[in-house]
């Protein structure tokens, strides 16, 4: 019950994707069950360690991406009975790389330090928000983007799709395909809900791009620059169409309210604050 | 009187300030004009390499001295709109004391004779900005030492001339003292110390780096980018953390580098309590495209390629480029078109294409004006000053 279940999304690199698996169970094994979504991989491109295959036709055709394949994942933990097993979830694309020590423990320990912390978020030695990290390894965000986020289990109750658990809806809103914002959304439910978002330093994350630069082809997606317009242009008219915002500023502020009526409802996390 | 009229004008409504960097004459025009419009404050914002004083062989903008176009302003402002601004004062901000490899206090005297002329010009706010240093790379404390310096020294000659003046602090440049939050809250602590302990008025404006950064021809920074840039502060993060210390404070904010943010992101400015931005080089830009145009579409492609040639030669494009930059010689002639406007061979080349488009029943000069006065506009729309806003 103190276990973690980490979901590791695969499109077509298997090696990748095992070498993630391998790493999660070499440093991490004794607390962490670790579960391969196939993103409508091709059948000679699965991970050593698979555990569900969306193979219908439009996610062979188009992947699944990160909430359609985060929400398959854990809506299949959810069918099989294996949902309340864990006590959080490690939600990560393949191409993250991980530092050569313990991740998920760390993480643990953070969530046991700060109850009610929701969505924790390893840093990145290239993101700018390390320097507001440097005498405080936690600090609570109302803006995290990223492709791993450690999310807590009765944060998940609170806001899952339980009516429909299925890859579209179970997490995050996967009529959103490529995620701009979705994020965001989840971020804003966390803190209405009395959930909180942090990043951390007390362990470090990278997503290796050159995948997505390099590899577009073998994945099946769009070129690195096309992805991104598509990535932009859709979540823009999402966030029109869900909630009449025409701007990724608006979000931004929707979530910020949230955050800043949290810390009016604890006080007590006040120097976790930004 | 300036800071509190510009603080009833904020709070009348809820709009940012535009600083309209004076490109050039027609720059300058439209901005005075378009102030006069809209009845609206507007800062023009001359950095030390666009106008200075006699001494240091006024600037590139209208080969101008501080006087000269103090003169020019102030005799066009017929309503007292424009407000006129050093940007970026201060030690080795001027090329001379750069190449003439002077010594700190050496150019702190240089600093203090251009201010001195910046005063006695007729200069509303000061921009106090040591954070160029040549020969080392000062801390925090140290920039810090050189503002009061030059603050105290700009107030009392503005005191003993009877004359209001008010100040901008900080610097978006990555050697700057406001980058960081951490930064920004202990220049404004020591800022208002000092302020207190020396019975001075507290600075109008800190710059603030809000993730606007220009090169080439766009705005490369976080601010208008939905994804990550990296080692940057998404400015979803950054920005409202700043503009709470500057309230915190009771600072105007000041953004620099506003230049070809999206028209999504300038209509944000005002909402998020921006109280000031500037804007320079896309003003140039735009009259220098504005030129090409003009002269392509009437046959004179000739003169066209005159002054793209003049400006490319010019090679003071180099410092926009980004490091791998996709730039054709014609950008890169754009991008610089505005520093050769005030070359004698730029200005035969304007001379000749007026008087063959006055064929065309063109005043090119006109045509230019208000192209610059089309892009000054944007940004008032934006900005909720134009009046149609």
């Amino acid at each position: 019950m103190n276990k973690v279940a980490a979901i590791v999304l695969n499109r077509n690199l298997p090696e990748v994707t095992d070498r993630l698996c391998a790493h999660l169970k070499t440093h991490d094994g004794d607390v962490t069950d670790v579960f391969v979504v196939e993103a409508g991989s091709d059948d000679d491109r699965l991970s050593q360690h698979t555990t569900w295959h969306a193979d219908w036709p439009e996610a062979r055709a188009h992947g699944l991406r990160y909430s359609r394949g985060m929400n398959f994942g854990l809506s299949q933990l959810w069918r099989d009975g294996r949902f309340q097993d864990y006590r959080a979830f490690f939600l990560l694309t393949n191409d993250t790389e991980l530092s050569d020590q313990p991740t998920v423990r760390p993480l643990l320990k953070v969530f046991e330090d700060h109850l009610r912390m929701g969505i924790l978020s390893p840093c990145s030695k290239r993101w700018g928000e390390r320097l507001l990290l440097q005498t405080e390894s936690i600090k609570y965000f109302w803006f995290i983007h990223n492709n791993a986020y450690l999310i807590r289990r009765e944060f998940v109750e609170a806001i899952m799709d339980v009516e429909e658990p299925g890859f579209m809806h179970f997490l995050f809103d996967g009529t959103n395909f490529r995620g701009f914002g979705n994020e965001s959304e989840v971020i804003a439910k966390a803190y209405v809900n009395d959930w909180a978002a942090a990043i951390t330093t007390s362990v470090w994350a990278e997503e290796n791009e050159a995948y997505l630069l390099d590899r577009a082809e073998l994945i099946k997606t769009e070129g690195y620059q096309k992805n991104l317009k598509l990535y932009v242009e859709e979540g823009r008219r999402w966030m029109r169409r869900k909630y009449g915002f025409n701007s990724r500023w608006a979000i931004q502020q929707y979530v910020k309210a949230f955050y800043d009526h949290f810390f009016e409802l604890h006080p007590e996390y006040s120097r976790f604050r930004i | 009187m300036i800071h509190r009229r510009l603080e009833v004008f904020l709070e009348k409504r809820r709009r940012t300030l535009i600083g309209v960097g004076p490109m050039s004459l027609n720059c300058v025009d439209a901005a005075i004009e378009l102030a006069s419009e809209h009845d609206i404050p507007m800062l023009l914002i001359a950095s030390r390499r666009q106008i200075d004083s006699d001494e240091f062989g006024g600037g590139y903008v209208n080969n101008w001295t501080t006087a000269q176009f103090a003169q020019y302003v102030i005799d066009r402002d017929k309503k007292g709109k424009v407000l006129l601004a050093r940007d970026h004062g201060g030690p080795w901000q001027n090329t001379q004391e750069i190449k003439n490899n002077l010594s700190l206090r050496r150019a702190m005297e240089s600093a203090k004779v251009s201010y001195q002329a910046d005063l006695e010009a007729g200069f509303q706010i000061l921009h106090i900005d040591p954070s160029v240093d040549i020969h080392s790379h000062p801390d925090v404390d140290e920039i810090l030492d050189r503002v009061f310096e030059l603050y105290e020294y700009c107030w009392s000659e503005a005191s003993k001339r009877g004359q209001e003046v008010i100040f901008e602090i900080g610097t978006e440049e990555q050697n700057g003292s406001t980058n960081t939050q951490e930064e920004l809250v202990y220049t404004l602590n020591a800022m208002q110390r000092f302020c207190k302990q020396n019975r001075l008025p507290p600075p109008s404006f800190v710059v603030i780096q809000t993730g606007t950064r220009v090169m080439e021809m766009r705005n490369v920074g976080s601010f208008d980018s939905p994804i990550r840039v990296a080692d940057e502060l998404p400015a979803e993060i950054q920005l409202p953390r700043m503009m709470e210390i500057c309230r915190r404070y009771r600072v105007f904010m000041k953004e620099h580098n506003t230049d070809y943010l999206s028209d999504e992101s300038l209509q944000w400015h005002p909402r998020f309590g921006i109280h000031a931005a500037n804007v320079a080089p896309e003003f140039g830009v735009a009259e220098s495209q504005a030129l090409v145009g003009v002269l392509r579409e009437h046959g004179l492609g000739g003169l066209a390629d005159g002054f793209l040639q003049l400006a490319l030669d010019s090679r003071k494009w180099e410092k926009w480029m980004l490091p791998e930059t996709k730039a054709t010689d014609e950008d890169r002639a754009i991008i610089a078109g505005h520093y050769v406007f005030g070359l004698d061979r730029c200005r035969e080349i304007k001379e000749e294409a007026a008087l063959r488009l006055r064929t065309h029943n063109i005043d090119l000069e006109q045509h230019l004006k208000e192209r610059v006065k089309r892009s000054i506009l944007r940004y008032l729309c934006h900005f909720r000053l134009a009046r149609t806003a």
